[in-house]
């Protein structure tokens, strides 16, 4: 199966318990590993009782498995940075302030969080090199359905935007008639430049997506949760992006055939409902319901993710990556 | 003085009138009105970067940020012109000399 690996879907459905518990059953298997959590509400620290950052960083206890979190906030603040570096190195102190202002608007931005995680993600896909896969946990399913449809829609952005530049460079081009000099010139533009390298970018981004990775979405057997599935799988599928299997998390368990207390008719009502709805899920949605989970009463960790990583029929096995890669 | 040095004086005054005649009426204006199609088109190039300067939330002006660096004559510009801007039909009917 393809190298990288994302699971999505609600918010509080387990997402998190499922990608770190395929993450320690590829590690099991011998495929080197890495757990990427770009949820801004980071658990992956607590599945393993271990504190990580936004470097890889191997798990405690289990061989060939690493995790990192990445923090927007931090990301945002990285490039705020950078830009800021580079301004004082090419712009005259007194436009500094003027630029500053303007710079610090665009990182405020509704867009910008998820402008951070997204490059971060996208860093992570193109230096996996020391990893046969790497698993994402990503944030609940509507901002990581925008996430993975920036790449396109960022492309034909920055496409108009390119075309504009060219224009008007032509046309300082033309204004320069005989020995005067254009204001601005096409070749060595700085500013085209960056637009080809964001460019680049963004493509790179929408190949690997679309060519080495698998999309896996986690719901819970509750009519919201089926419901938000549905929607997600269509979003996904109108940007070209196919689920390759749907997980079942937190399903009841059954009690014994002898019982038949209160507690018992309450789990076997329950059973009752959630099958239903489980079959909806087989018959209504393309993708294979590729495992199903019963609820733990206690907090996924440890040995307990050993059971869940057992429960999870996703082959660890990882392919070469196609498109990552392939030109370096 | 000679004639021919008279002549030659007089030719070269004809010269300069001719030339500032035609830079004036026809040279002039049209590299002018290119000119301000141009800056015309680099505004659109810079609302289309930073719409946020006017409140309208823009999708990529985390990534058009890093063109500012690069953008300072330009952006200074911009934003001199903005303040001098009364309407677009003012801005066209500038570029035409009747």
């Amino acid at each position: 199966m393809q190298p990288f690996v994302f699971f999505g879907g609600k918010g509080g459905v387990g997402k998190t318990t499922v990608s770190c518990g395929y993450g320690r059953r590829c590690a099991t298997a011998g495929v080197e590993t890495l757990i990427v959590s770009t949820d801004p509400a980071h658990s992956v620290s607590d599945v393993f009782d271990q504190a990580f950052d936004d470097e890889p960083q191997a798990v405690d206890g289990i061989d060939g498995l690493s995790a990192m979190e990445i923090d927007p906030e931090t990301e945002v603040t990285r490039h705020l940075d950078e830009i800021r570096q580079r301004l004082s190195e090419q712009v005259s102190a007194s436009m500094v302030n003027e630029i500053n202002r303007q710079l610090e608007m665009a990182h405020q931005t509704p867009g910008a969080y998820e402008a951070a995680l997204f490059d971060r993600f996208v860093d992570v896909m193109r230096e996996s090199d020391d990893y046969d896969r790497v698993v994402f946990d990503t944030a609940p399913t509507g901002s990581t359905l925008r996430l993975l449809g920036l790449p396109e829609f960022l492309r034909d952005w920055i496409d108009r935007l390119t075309h504009k530049r060219r224009q008007s460079i032509d046309l300082f081009e033309k204004a320069a008639i005989g020995n005067n000099e254009p204001r601005r010139v096409m070749d060595g533009d700085p500013v085209l430049e960056r637009l080809a390298e964001r460019r680049d970018f963004f493509e790179f981004a929408g190949g690997a997506l679309r060519n080495d990775a698998a999309f896996f979405l986690v719901l819970n057997p509750d009519q919201l949760s089926v419901n938000e599935t549905g929607r997600a799988i269509e979003e996904m599928e109108e940007r070209d992006l196919s689920v390759r299997g749907l997980v079942a998390n937190r399903l009841t368990p059954p009690p014994d055939d002898d019982e038949d207390g209160r507690g018992a008719r309450y789990l076997r009502d329950r059973i009752e409902t959630e099958r239903d709805r489980l079959e909806q899920v087989r018959e209504q949605f393309a993708p294979p319901l590729v495992a199903e989970i019963e609820s733990r009463t206690r907090e996924v960790r440890g040995d307990l993710l050993a059971a869940v990583a057992d429960e999870l029929a996703i082959d660890p096995a990882a392919e070469e990556p196609t498109f990552v890669g392939r030109d370096e | 003085m000679t004639v021919a040095d008279r002549i030659a004086a007089y030719r070269e005054v004809l010269r300069e009138w001719l030339q500032g005649l035609y830079h004036g009426m026809i040279s002039h204006p049209a590299y002018e009105k290119i000119e301000k199609e141009a800056e015309d088109s680099e505004d659109a190039f810079l609302l289309a970067c930073f719409p946020d300067a006017f409140g309208i939330p823009s999708p990529v002006s985390y990534y058009t940020a890093e063109l500012l660096p690069y953008l300072e004559d330009e952006f200074e510009a911009w934003e001199r012109r903005l303040w001098d801007r009364d309407s677009y039909l003012e801005r066209k009917g500038q570029q035409y000399h009747f």
